[in-house]
Protein backbone atom coordinates (compact mmCIF):
# COMPACT_ATOMS: atom_id res chain seq x y z
CA UNK A 1 0.00 0.00 0.00
CA UNK A 2 1.03 3.10 -0.79
CA UNK A 3 2.14 5.82 2.21
CA UNK A 4 -0.31 8.79 2.04
CA UNK A 5 1.69 11.95 0.80
CA UNK A 6 2.23 14.07 3.62
CA UNK A 7 2.13 18.05 2.30
CA UNK A 8 4.69 20.47 4.09
CA UNK A 9 2.24 23.01 4.40
CA UNK A 10 2.81 26.27 6.43
CA UNK A 11 -0.49 26.47 8.84
CA UNK A 12 -1.25 29.79 10.56
CA UNK A 13 -4.45 30.29 12.61
CA UNK A 14 -5.68 27.25 10.78
CA UNK A 15 -4.86 28.12 6.98
CA UNK A 16 -2.57 26.17 5.38
CA UNK A 17 -0.29 27.81 2.54
CA UNK A 18 1.57 26.01 0.24
CA UNK A 19 4.66 28.58 0.66
CA UNK A 20 6.64 29.79 3.80
CA UNK A 21 6.96 33.39 2.57
CA UNK A 22 5.19 36.11 3.54
CA UNK A 23 5.84 39.60 1.37
CA UNK A 24 5.69 43.20 2.02
CA UNK A 25 4.21 45.44 -0.57
CA UNK A 26 5.95 48.70 0.77
CA UNK A 27 8.94 50.59 -0.57
CA UNK A 28 8.52 49.35 -4.33
CA UNK A 29 9.63 51.49 -7.69
CA UNK A 30 6.31 50.79 -8.97
CA UNK A 31 2.62 48.65 -9.08
CA UNK A 32 4.30 46.70 -12.49
CA UNK A 33 7.90 45.87 -11.01
CA UNK A 34 5.33 44.82 -7.29
CA UNK A 35 3.00 42.64 -9.33
CA UNK A 36 6.29 40.70 -11.10
CA UNK A 37 7.63 40.35 -7.89
CA UNK A 38 4.99 38.92 -6.34
CA UNK A 39 4.47 36.54 -9.14
CA UNK A 40 8.08 35.52 -8.70
CA UNK A 41 7.74 35.05 -4.87
CA UNK A 42 4.88 33.22 -5.04
CA UNK A 43 3.77 33.87 -1.36
CA UNK A 44 1.70 33.15 1.13
CA UNK A 45 0.51 36.14 2.38
CA UNK A 46 0.75 39.96 1.12
CA UNK A 47 1.14 42.20 3.97
CA UNK A 48 -0.70 46.06 3.59
CA UNK A 49 -1.19 48.95 5.78
CA UNK A 50 -3.52 51.79 6.50
CA UNK A 51 -3.38 55.22 5.88
CA UNK A 52 -4.94 58.36 6.32
CA UNK A 53 -6.45 59.45 2.50
CA UNK A 54 -4.38 62.24 1.75
CA UNK A 55 -7.03 64.59 -0.30
CA UNK A 56 -6.60 64.69 -4.18
CA UNK A 57 -5.61 61.00 -4.15
CA UNK A 58 -8.70 59.16 -2.79
CA UNK A 59 -8.41 57.02 -5.63
CA UNK A 60 -4.64 55.92 -4.85
CA UNK A 61 -6.08 53.79 -2.14
CA UNK A 62 -8.71 52.14 -4.14
CA UNK A 63 -6.80 51.47 -6.96
CA UNK A 64 -3.88 49.80 -4.87
CA UNK A 65 -6.36 47.56 -2.79
CA UNK A 66 -7.98 46.65 -6.54
CA UNK A 67 -4.76 45.40 -7.46
CA UNK A 68 -3.53 43.83 -4.48
CA UNK A 69 -7.34 41.71 -4.69
CA UNK A 70 -6.77 40.59 -8.27
CA UNK A 71 -3.54 38.75 -7.48
CA UNK A 72 -5.39 36.61 -5.46
CA UNK A 73 -3.03 36.11 -2.47
CA UNK A 74 -4.26 36.31 1.26
CA UNK A 75 -4.21 39.85 3.16
CA UNK A 76 -2.39 40.36 6.00
CA UNK A 77 -2.96 44.18 7.06
CA UNK A 78 0.02 45.57 9.98
CA UNK A 79 -0.60 48.11 12.03
CA UNK A 80 2.99 49.66 11.17
CA UNK A 81 3.79 53.06 12.21
CA UNK A 82 1.51 52.63 15.53
CA UNK A 83 3.82 53.70 18.89
CA UNK A 84 1.23 52.98 21.58
CA UNK A 85 -1.13 50.06 22.32
CA UNK A 86 -4.24 52.24 21.67
CA UNK A 87 -3.35 53.54 18.34
CA UNK A 88 -2.78 49.73 17.32
CA UNK A 89 -5.79 48.92 18.77
CA UNK A 90 -7.69 51.26 16.83
CA UNK A 91 -6.07 50.71 13.75
CA UNK A 92 -5.85 46.59 14.06
CA UNK A 93 -9.83 47.61 13.93
CA UNK A 94 -9.98 49.83 10.95
CA UNK A 95 -8.66 47.05 9.15
CA UNK A 96 -10.65 44.62 10.07
CA UNK A 97 -13.59 46.85 9.08
CA UNK A 98 -12.12 47.27 5.67
CA UNK A 99 -10.42 43.94 4.94
CA UNK A 100 -12.60 41.71 6.54
CA UNK A 101 -10.62 39.49 8.08
CA UNK A 102 -9.62 38.92 11.94
CA UNK A 103 -5.80 38.25 11.14
CA UNK A 104 -3.50 41.39 12.01
CA UNK A 105 0.25 41.57 11.96
CA UNK A 106 0.74 43.58 15.39
CA UNK A 107 2.98 46.22 15.50
CA UNK A 108 3.90 48.18 18.30
CA UNK A 109 6.92 50.05 17.87
CA UNK A 110 8.94 51.60 20.96
CA UNK A 111 11.34 53.84 18.90
CA UNK A 112 11.56 55.90 16.06
CA UNK A 113 15.01 55.07 14.94
CA UNK A 114 15.48 51.05 14.97
CA UNK A 115 12.06 50.80 14.92
CA UNK A 116 11.90 47.84 17.46
CA UNK A 117 9.37 46.24 19.07
CA UNK A 118 7.89 47.79 22.41
CA UNK A 119 7.45 44.84 24.32
CA UNK A 120 4.87 46.49 26.83
CA UNK A 121 2.77 47.91 24.47
CA UNK A 122 2.94 44.93 22.22
CA UNK A 123 1.64 42.29 25.28
CA UNK A 124 -1.04 45.10 26.14
CA UNK A 125 -2.40 45.27 22.52
CA UNK A 126 -2.42 41.74 21.94
CA UNK A 127 -3.97 40.50 25.07
CA UNK A 128 -6.89 43.41 23.60
CA UNK A 129 -6.92 42.55 20.41
CA UNK A 130 -7.33 38.89 20.92
CA UNK A 131 -10.08 39.21 23.34
CA UNK A 132 -11.92 40.90 20.69
CA UNK A 133 -11.59 38.20 18.24
CA UNK A 134 -8.37 39.13 16.54
CA UNK A 135 -5.98 36.16 15.11
CA UNK A 136 -2.69 38.20 16.01
CA UNK A 137 0.74 37.94 14.31
CA UNK A 138 2.91 40.14 16.75
CA UNK A 139 6.58 41.62 15.33
CA UNK A 140 8.16 40.74 18.66
CA UNK A 141 11.86 40.38 19.39
CA UNK A 142 13.30 37.23 20.36
CA UNK A 143 13.13 37.24 23.65
CA UNK A 144 12.09 34.34 25.34
CA UNK A 145 9.91 36.08 28.04
CA UNK A 146 8.32 38.40 25.95
CA UNK A 147 7.51 35.49 23.64
CA UNK A 148 6.16 33.66 26.47
CA UNK A 149 3.68 36.41 27.85
CA UNK A 150 2.67 37.30 23.80
CA UNK A 151 1.45 33.56 24.02
CA UNK A 152 0.38 33.87 27.55
CA UNK A 153 -2.31 36.58 25.73
CA UNK A 154 -3.60 34.68 23.18
CA UNK A 155 -1.12 34.70 20.46
CA UNK A 156 -0.79 31.28 18.29
CA UNK A 157 2.18 32.41 16.30
CA UNK A 158 5.24 34.97 16.82
CA UNK A 159 7.06 36.57 14.69
CA UNK A 160 10.47 36.88 15.95
CA UNK A 161 12.74 40.04 14.41
CA UNK A 162 16.01 39.08 12.53
CA UNK A 163 17.42 42.61 12.94
CA UNK A 164 16.01 46.11 12.89
CA UNK A 165 13.25 46.40 10.05
CA UNK A 166 14.81 47.47 6.61
CA UNK A 167 18.54 47.11 7.62
CA UNK A 168 18.91 43.83 5.61
CA UNK A 169 21.54 42.93 8.32
CA UNK A 170 20.35 39.14 8.51
CA UNK A 171 19.88 37.79 11.98
CA UNK A 172 21.58 39.37 14.67
CA UNK A 173 21.07 37.41 17.44
CA UNK A 174 21.39 33.54 15.94
CA UNK A 175 21.60 31.75 18.95
CA UNK A 176 19.02 32.96 20.87
CA UNK A 177 16.78 32.77 17.46
CA UNK A 178 17.54 29.01 18.07
CA UNK A 179 16.70 28.63 21.66
CA UNK A 180 13.14 30.28 21.37
CA UNK A 181 13.05 27.79 18.15
CA UNK A 182 13.81 25.10 20.59
CA UNK A 183 11.63 26.18 23.49
CA UNK A 184 8.82 26.85 21.54
CA UNK A 185 8.83 23.99 19.15
CA UNK A 186 5.12 23.90 17.97
CA UNK A 187 3.96 27.45 17.74
CA UNK A 188 4.50 28.57 14.47
CA UNK A 189 7.49 31.04 14.41
CA UNK A 190 7.70 33.63 11.09
CA UNK A 191 11.20 35.33 11.22
CA UNK A 192 10.12 38.93 9.61
CA UNK A 193 12.25 41.76 9.58
CA UNK A 194 16.05 42.77 8.91
CA UNK A 195 16.66 39.74 6.25
CA UNK A 196 18.93 40.92 3.44
CA UNK A 197 20.13 38.22 1.61
CA UNK A 198 18.63 34.46 0.14
CA UNK A 199 20.82 32.67 2.68
CA UNK A 200 19.48 34.63 5.62
CA UNK A 201 16.39 33.25 4.96
CA UNK A 202 17.63 29.93 4.10
CA UNK A 203 19.66 30.16 7.32
CA UNK A 204 16.83 30.56 9.40
CA UNK A 205 14.74 27.78 7.99
CA UNK A 206 17.31 25.50 8.05
CA UNK A 207 17.28 26.52 11.63
CA UNK A 208 13.19 25.09 11.64
CA UNK A 209 11.65 28.64 11.58
CA UNK A 210 8.44 28.09 9.92
CA UNK A 211 8.64 31.15 7.28
CA UNK A 212 9.82 34.18 6.56
CA UNK A 213 8.76 38.03 6.16
CA UNK A 214 10.36 39.83 3.78
CA UNK A 215 9.86 43.26 2.04
CA UNK A 216 13.18 45.81 2.01
CA UNK A 217 15.49 42.69 0.81
CA UNK A 218 13.25 42.30 -1.87
CA UNK A 219 11.75 45.67 -2.87
CA UNK A 220 15.00 47.72 -2.53
CA UNK A 221 17.27 44.89 -4.20
CA UNK A 222 18.91 46.40 -7.58
CA UNK A 223 16.09 43.65 -9.88
CA UNK A 224 13.58 43.16 -6.91
CA UNK A 225 11.90 40.46 -9.45
CA UNK A 226 15.00 38.47 -9.58
CA UNK A 227 15.55 38.76 -6.04
CA UNK A 228 12.28 37.58 -5.49
CA UNK A 229 12.50 34.63 -7.13
CA UNK A 230 16.13 33.94 -5.28
CA UNK A 231 13.99 34.48 -2.32
CA UNK A 232 11.51 31.68 -3.05
CA UNK A 233 14.58 29.56 -3.93
CA UNK A 234 16.15 30.00 -0.67
CA UNK A 235 13.08 29.81 1.47
CA UNK A 236 12.06 26.17 -0.14
CA UNK A 237 15.67 24.74 0.35
CA UNK A 238 16.06 25.37 3.35
CA UNK A 239 12.96 24.32 4.55
CA UNK A 240 13.56 20.80 2.26
CA UNK A 241 17.38 21.46 4.28
CA UNK A 242 15.83 20.98 7.45
CA UNK A 243 13.43 18.31 7.06
CA UNK A 244 15.81 16.32 5.26
CA UNK A 245 17.89 16.16 8.52
CA UNK A 246 21.45 17.60 8.27
CA UNK A 247 24.35 15.76 8.96
CA UNK A 248 26.14 15.97 12.59
CA UNK A 249 28.96 18.58 12.61
CA UNK A 250 31.54 16.83 13.32
CA UNK A 251 35.45 17.86 15.22
CA UNK A 252 37.78 15.92 13.01
CA UNK A 253 37.90 14.74 9.63
CA UNK A 254 35.90 12.02 7.94
CA UNK A 255 37.04 11.17 4.43
CA UNK A 256 34.04 10.27 2.11
CA UNK A 257 36.26 8.23 -0.29
CA UNK A 258 37.18 4.93 0.84
CA UNK A 259 40.46 3.77 2.14
CA UNK A 260 40.67 0.52 0.61
CA UNK A 261 42.26 0.35 -2.86
CA UNK A 262 44.11 3.44 -2.88
CA UNK A 263 46.69 3.08 -5.08
CA UNK A 264 50.54 3.03 -3.82
CA UNK A 265 49.85 2.44 -0.79
CA UNK A 266 51.99 1.07 1.25
CA UNK A 267 50.91 2.00 5.26
CA UNK A 268 48.91 -0.63 7.38
CA UNK A 269 45.01 -0.48 7.15
CA UNK A 270 45.13 -1.08 10.81
CA UNK A 271 44.66 2.83 12.21
CA UNK A 272 44.32 4.12 15.31
CA UNK A 273 40.84 4.71 15.44
CA UNK A 274 37.51 3.29 13.59
CA UNK A 275 37.13 4.80 9.93
CA UNK A 276 34.42 3.26 7.37
CA UNK A 277 35.86 1.79 4.60
CA UNK B 1 -17.57 75.17 14.50
CA UNK B 2 -14.93 73.29 13.57
CA UNK B 3 -12.99 69.49 13.58
CA UNK B 4 -10.03 67.77 12.41
CA UNK B 5 -9.92 65.52 9.59
CA UNK B 6 -7.01 63.63 8.68
CA UNK B 7 -4.91 66.46 10.79
CA UNK B 8 -6.39 69.14 8.94
CA UNK B 9 -8.63 71.56 10.78
CA UNK B 10 -11.99 71.79 8.35
CA UNK B 11 -14.69 73.70 9.26
CA UNK B 12 -18.29 72.25 9.67
CA UNK B 13 -21.20 75.43 9.20
CA UNK B 14 -23.43 73.02 11.86
CA UNK B 15 -23.05 69.60 14.01
CA UNK B 16 -24.45 66.51 12.00
CA UNK B 17 -23.68 63.21 11.54
CA UNK B 18 -20.72 61.38 10.50
CA UNK B 19 -22.73 60.38 7.48
CA UNK B 20 -23.86 63.33 6.40
CA UNK B 21 -19.65 64.77 6.65
CA UNK B 22 -18.56 61.43 4.59
CA UNK B 23 -21.15 62.34 1.98
CA UNK B 24 -19.83 66.20 1.75
CA UNK B 25 -16.35 64.56 1.49
CA UNK B 26 -16.88 61.15 -0.46
CA UNK B 27 -14.09 59.27 0.50
CA UNK B 28 -13.20 56.48 -2.29
CA UNK B 29 -14.56 52.75 -0.87
CA UNK B 30 -12.74 50.99 0.67
CA UNK B 31 -12.20 53.04 3.85
CA UNK B 32 -12.34 53.22 7.45
CA UNK B 33 -13.37 55.68 10.07
CA UNK B 34 -12.31 56.53 13.64
CA UNK B 35 -13.48 59.59 15.81
CA UNK B 36 -11.03 60.42 18.86
CA UNK B 37 -9.32 56.97 17.51
CA UNK B 38 -12.36 55.11 18.10
CA UNK B 39 -13.77 52.99 14.87
CA UNK B 40 -16.86 53.78 13.67
CA UNK B 41 -18.26 50.67 12.60
CA UNK B 42 -20.18 51.06 8.79
CA UNK B 43 -23.88 51.27 8.78
CA UNK B 44 -23.77 53.56 12.01
CA UNK B 45 -22.63 56.25 10.77
CA UNK B 46 -26.04 57.54 10.77
CA UNK B 47 -25.78 57.20 14.38
CA UNK B 48 -22.55 59.15 14.94
CA UNK B 49 -22.92 63.10 15.75
CA UNK B 50 -19.90 65.18 15.26
CA UNK B 51 -18.65 67.67 18.22
CA UNK B 52 -16.87 70.78 18.02
CA UNK B 53 -13.14 69.72 18.22
CA UNK B 54 -13.61 66.02 17.11
CA UNK B 55 -10.46 64.28 15.81
CA UNK B 56 -11.54 61.93 12.45
CA UNK B 57 -9.23 59.77 9.98
CA UNK B 58 -10.22 58.17 7.63
CA UNK B 59 -8.43 55.47 6.10
CA UNK B 60 -7.85 53.68 3.41
CA UNK B 61 -5.85 50.73 2.46
CA UNK B 62 -1.84 50.96 1.60
CA UNK B 63 1.02 49.69 0.76
CA UNK B 64 3.60 48.15 3.61
CA UNK B 65 5.77 45.09 5.14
Amino acid sequence: MEAPKIEDRLTLYKENFASRLLLGTGRYDSPSVLADAIRAAAPAMLTLSVRRQISGSSYAGQSFWNFVRETGHAILPNTAGCFTARDAIATACMAREMFQTNLIKLEVIGDEVNLQPDPYGLVEAAAELVRRGFQVLPYCTEDWVLCRRLMDAGCEVLMPWAAPIGTGQGPRNPRALRELRERAPEVPLIVDAGLGLPSHACQVMEWGFDGVLLNTAISRALDPVRMAGAFASAVRAGRAAFLAGPMAVQDAAVPSTPELGRPFATDSLRLPYQRAI
Amino acid sequence: MFVIVNGQTHPLPEPQTLAALLSQLSPAAPFAVARNAEVIPRGTYEECHIEPGDRIDIVHPAAGG
